[in-house]
């Protein structure tokens, strides 16, 4: 039941956070479009692009909230505030390691702060806590998945 | 070019006071992500880092006192002569002594030759040609804009200058004993012709150290100029007279590109001055939405479709916080802000004030909208299509052009007086609403709005040809209502606005007003006396209007002219002197060599990409 709980939840919490970062993106607080990112790792189309990046994103939604029922398992305890808290540092790792470092290390179009005049970039390295995107990018992020993780918890506690 | 130097006899012949080289003494290399400036006294006088938008390591050329530089030169009086190694990057220089003579290879080499890489490297190969060649060196560093004085170590045999997250390896290998001072590094030596020393430079930011040794660092030199040759020879630039001119204003133009983002930097310097002990000093280490359109042109005629499908995708992406406006600036990793401040540093033989950031950010100048259309335009015609979502964008953009087109602005020379209605501004914007227009009926912009934009388009048409011709100059002018001449209309001839009879009056007008010679004058200050030297690129927007219009043999004419100006190894400042030839402003300029590739491909194909 959890993990069914869990998937539910990371549907849910992964659909409420790239929403929050459209409607940050729409309110011009920042630039930052996951499903983008993702997508152009694979095709440069941007239509194209952005609906595989929601597929891969979601992917990766699914795929934490297992890691976030892990967690509960380990301590436990499960609940929508245990996972706001698990969001608060899934946003922070995402911010300063995971966008920040590893995507640009993996991502074929994106440059990273050593790419030289040899190479050609299309899309610019987030920096650190992605704020190339847009001073509001750690905030909106942070709090987008804040919302995902409590909604994981939530969902997770309320299937115990 | 040769000159003289005699190292014990202080400033030399024709600098500018207090020690300063020469602007045109100086030659640029880079990596994509910074750039040094070397001068012909094989000084580095400029190096930011990381970024070329980050405080220089070396910034002697803004302050002699508290800013550092890296020496290497014989420590005889020697002639001096240098060049480009064929199609790169790397600038040799070579010395000539009564006992020899020495030549000088610098780079800044590129991620190249897999292994550990250290963040960035200059490298310094000295090669001894013949006799025997007495040398000094000296890395003086400073960090935070002279603020900081390095911590000088010795690690593992390697001196190291640190402060705060940065760091940097002195490597000298073949140079002399190495002295370590309490702020620098220095060493001498003695080169016979046919041995090799080598210095280098390993830069860490926000990271360990990597010391490389001797052979990977030769390798990576020798790997640098082979891959600047291949970027050269992949590029589609034919043989023709201008060849060389074009070919070397594409390597600048690579090296202004920032490669982490694909942003296009206007120059990679702040506060050179454009009148020598003047307060017109500003930092240019930013992009442009203006080049925007010149940097395109420029990036297609020279067969750089990648470079110039990333620039497409770095202003689109870098414009999306501030849709459907534009700023008039961005910062090269995207930003929005660039606040203006002052250092507390000389200035450049005593210009000042010393900026960073660049207050133009403010302004509301409204050709730029002109700028993006063109871009977009040329990159639709070249590829056939333009993607969707950027399409939707520039409909909202034309949109906004329709509503804001009437508002007075601060122009293309970002005055930062009263807004007025200049007419290049009025040009731009009809040059926006043209593309717009023609962008929907190729298929690659919603056409929802195509009447409006075309009734927006007939409205700015008229207000200009009522308001900003003059009878009496037989010119557009400079302004509405106004009689004053300026040069920045002759883009709107260039991009294709105006009657043919009334366009080519103003290029005639505009000659006899502000050319003297191959120089041309941005405007008339209102007194009528021009301080300020005359604006380079003006004479490249001369020229191509001159091609553009059909008069191919007095384009050629003026541009054989303007090629004579550069400096002993291609390159252009922002503005030239028009008594001494001095360069004034920051250096090298991008849109200057961008202009340039455009005015050549102009003259070679006077069916011009782009021409309306």
């Amino acid at each position: 039941v959890s993990i069914w709980a869990a998937l539910a939840g990371g549907f849910v919490g992964t659909l409420v956070l790239t929403t929050t970062l459209r409607a940050a993106s729409e309110l011009r607080l920042t630039r930052i479009d996951l499903p983008f990112l993702l997508g152009t790792a694979f095709v440069t189309d941007r239509k194209r692009a952005k609906l595989l990046g929601y597929f891969i994103h979601f992917f990766f939604g699914f795929s934490f909230a297992i890691g976030y029922l892990l967690i509960f398992d380990a301590i436990g305890r499960a609940g929508w505030l245990l996972g706001a808290l698990l969001g608060l540092l899934h946003g922070a790792f995402a911010g300063s390691v995971l966008v920040n470092v590893m995507l640009p290390l993996v991502h074929p179009r994106m440059g990273d702060p050593t790419t030289s005049a040899d190479r050609e970039a299309l899309l610019e390295p987030p920096g650190f806590l992605m704020l190339s995107y847009g001073r509001g990018t750690p905030l909106v992020t942070l709090a987008a998945h804040v919302a995902y993780g409590a909604i994981v918890g939530g969902f997770i506690a309320i299937a115990r | 070019l040769r000159s003289s130097v005699d190292p014990a006899s202080g400033p030399r012949v024709g600098a500018a006071g207090g020690g300063y080289p020469p602007i045109r003494d100086l030659a640029a290399v880079g990596d994509g992500r910074t750039v040094a400036l070397v001068s012909n006294t094989g000084t580095v006088e400029w190096l930011p880092l990381p970024y070329v938008d980050s405080a220089p390591v070396f910034g002697a050329l803004l302050d002699r006192n508290r800013s550092g530089s890296f020496t290497l030169a014989p420590t005889d009086p020697y002639e001096v002569s240098r060049r480009y190694v064929p199609d790169t990057n790397v600038l040799e220089t070579t010395f000539r002594t009564a006992g020899g003579s020495v030549r000088v290879s610098d780079a800044m080499t590129l991620s190249l030759g897999g292994g550990l890489l250290p963040f960035a490297e200059l490298a310094r190969r000295i090669e001894g040609l013949s006799g025997d060649v007495a040398m000094r060196w000296r890395v003086e560093p400073r960090f935070g804009y002279g603020s900081r004085a390095p911590r000088i170590t010795g690690r593992a045999g390697v001196p190291v200058a640190a402060s705060g997250s940065d760091a940097i390896a002195v490597n000298a290998w073949g140079a002399g004993e190495t002295q370590l001072g309490p702020d620098h590094v220095e060493g001498t030596f003695t080169v016979a012709g046919g041995a090799r020393a080598m210095l280098s430079l390993a830069i860490a930011h926000q990271e360990p150290l990597v010391i490389p040794s001797r052979a990977e660092t030769e390798r990576r030199l020798d790997l640098t100029a082979a891959s600047w040759r291949r970027w050269v020879a992949d590029r589609a630039i034919s043989q023709s007279p201008y060849r060389d001119a074009m070919v070397r204003s594409a390597l600048v133009l690579k090296l202004l590109i920032h490669a982490p983002t694909g942003a296009l930097a206007a120059a990679p310097t702040t506060s050179l001055p454009e009148e020598i002990g003047g307060e017109q000093n500003w930092d240019y280490r930013f992009s442009w939405v203006r080049d925007s359109a010149f940097a395109m042109n420029a990036l297609l005629e020279i067969g750089c479709q990648s470079e110039a499908e990333a620039f497409l995708w770095w202003l689109m992406h870098a414009s999306q916080l501030t849709h459907p406006r534009l700023q008039v600036l961005y910062r090269l990793d995207g930003g929005l802000d660039a606040p203006e401040r002052t250092l507390p540093l000389d200035g450049y033989a005593g210009s000042r004030p010393v900026r960073t950031g660049n207050a133009a950010v403010e302004q509301l100048q409204m050709d730029v909208y002109g700028d993006v259309f063109q871009t977009a335009w040329l990159f639709a015609n070249e590829r056939g299509r333009l993607d969707p979502e950027f399409g939707e964008r520039l409909a909202e953009m034309a949109d906004l052009v329709c509503d804001e087109w009437s508002r007075p602005d601060s122009g293309i020379w970002e005055v930062r007086d009263e807004p007025r209605h200049f007419t290049q501004s009025k040009m731009m914007c009809w040059v926006a609403l043209d593309r717009a227009r023609r962008l929907a009926q190729g298929g690659h912009l919603p056409s929802r709005n195509a009447a409006r934009w075309l009734e927006a388009t007939t409205a700015i048409g008229s207000f200009i040809e009522s308001r900003c011709w003059s009878e009496r100059r037989r010119s557009y002018t400079r302004s509405a209502d106004a009689d004053a001449l300026d040069a920045a209309v002759l883009l709107g001839v260039v991009f294709g606005y105006g009657e043919p009879m009334r366009a080519r009056a103003t290029i005639d007008a505009i000659r006899d007003d502000l050319a003297q010679g191959p120089l041309v004058m941005r405007y008339r200050a209102p007194d009528g006396v021009t301080r300020e030297g005359a604006f380079v690129s003006c004479s490249f927007w001369l020229t191509e209007a001159l091609a553009r219009i059909g008069r191919r043999d007095d384009a050629a004419r003026l541009f054989e002219q303007v090629m004579g100006l550069a400096n002993d190894v291609g390159l252009y400042s922002e503005e030239i002197d028009r008594a001494s030839s001095a360069f004034l402003g920051n250096f090298p300029q991008g849109l200057t060599h961008l202009s340039l590739i455009s005015a050549a491909a102009a003259i070679l194909r006077p069916d011009g990409r782009g021409e309306a």
